[in-house]
């Protein structure tokens, strides 16, 4: 393990920067992460969602992980809950997709119909 | 998958289902060879064949295609893989390919499989073994970051990133860092 001196300061740092930021998660992001998900790529959409969310600063999104959610063809597919609102699924979600959806429904509440596989429970 | 990266992944992912809270990985390239273990404390496998595609723990469906893709990735470059309970508890996986064979995948950025691992799955360790001169040592443990660091804290790019190279830096240290040869 890398100097644990160095974790330590970088622990400060990210304290104090976090302890700013600190809120409830407006915005659950949940990446499918079964078998069929990562052979479609779905581990480099979600490090795309991760990267996007530490640029916009924002601190009340947060991105997780499911299993194979059945519709192997549409991978990877991403769910989208955003606070009070209906989740909403979309498919065929490569890094590119990834970025746009960030943008306009994350960030802007608006929802991408190209990808849009689902709404709602 | 594309490469043997992807494969990691997936693997520890069964670990993950079968309950386990400690997964070890040993990874290690001696010549044109290249050698993994999983090992973990999960409820162990059934007394079947696992690795046949139609032979799964899901219920929505009757095929599990992970340890099948895996194992044919291996054989076709005259590899192996083999799957086992230990004595201890838990499941033991062990796979073997052999680099140099035109049919072998990249072994793709391993260092990013154990980033994933650790965030998809905060309340398990995994811990990298890896061979230091001719010793197997632990080269990275997830555990030292939690003592560090809460989750919350290591959403936090900086903590992100460090942990990443730290990952890469230990692995090429251990011999890890192949790609192509021919």
């Amino acid at each position: 393990m890398k100097n644990l001196e160095e974790l330590k300061k970088i622990k400060e740092r990210v304290k104090r920067d976090l302890d700013l930021r600190a809120g409830k998660h407006r915005v659950k992001i949940v990446v499918c992460l079964g078998t069929c998900g990562i052979a479609a790529g779905a581990r480099q959409t979600m490090n795309t969602l991760v990267d996007c969310i530490n640029s916009s600063g924002k601190s009340d999104i947060i991105v997780t992980t499911s299993g194979c959610a059945g519709f192997c063809e549409q991978e990877p597919m991403i769910r989208v809950q955003v606070e009070d609102k209906e989740p909403v699924v979309y498919g065929k979600v490569d890094p590119k997709a990834a970025e746009e959806i960030f943008e306009k429904h994350i960030l802007n509440g608006e929802i991408v119909g190209k990808y849009l596989f689902s709404k709602g429970n | 998958m594309k490469d043997i990266a992807d494969h990691l992944f997936d693997i520890l992912e069964n670990s993950v289902k079968a309950n386990a809270t400690k997964v070890n990985i040993f990874l290690e390239i001696k010549k044109n060879i290249f050698f993994c273990t999983v090992e973990d404390n999960g409820s162990g496998i059934k007394d079947i064949d696992v690795t046949d595609p139609f032979v799964t723990s899901r219920k929505t469906r009757n095929v599990g295609l992970g340890l099948s893709l895996l194992k044919k990735a291996m054989e076709d470059t005259g590899g192996f893989l083999k799957i086992y309970n230990m004595e201890k508890g838990g499941a033991k996986l062990e796979f073997e390919m052999i680099i140099s064979h035109i049919d072998a995948k990249p072994l793709g950025d391993m260092a990013s499989v154990f980033v994933d691992a650790i965030y998809s799955w905060p309340t398990v360790d995994f811990d990298i073994i890896g061979r230091i001169g001719c010793k197997k040592k632990p080269i990275f443990r997830s555990v030292e970051i939690k003592n560090i660091f809460s989750y919350f804290e290591m959403q936090h790019n900086e903590v992100r990133n460090f942990i990443y190279y730290s990952i890469k830096d230990e692995l090429e240290k251990a011999g890890i860092n192949f790609q192509f040869k021919i």
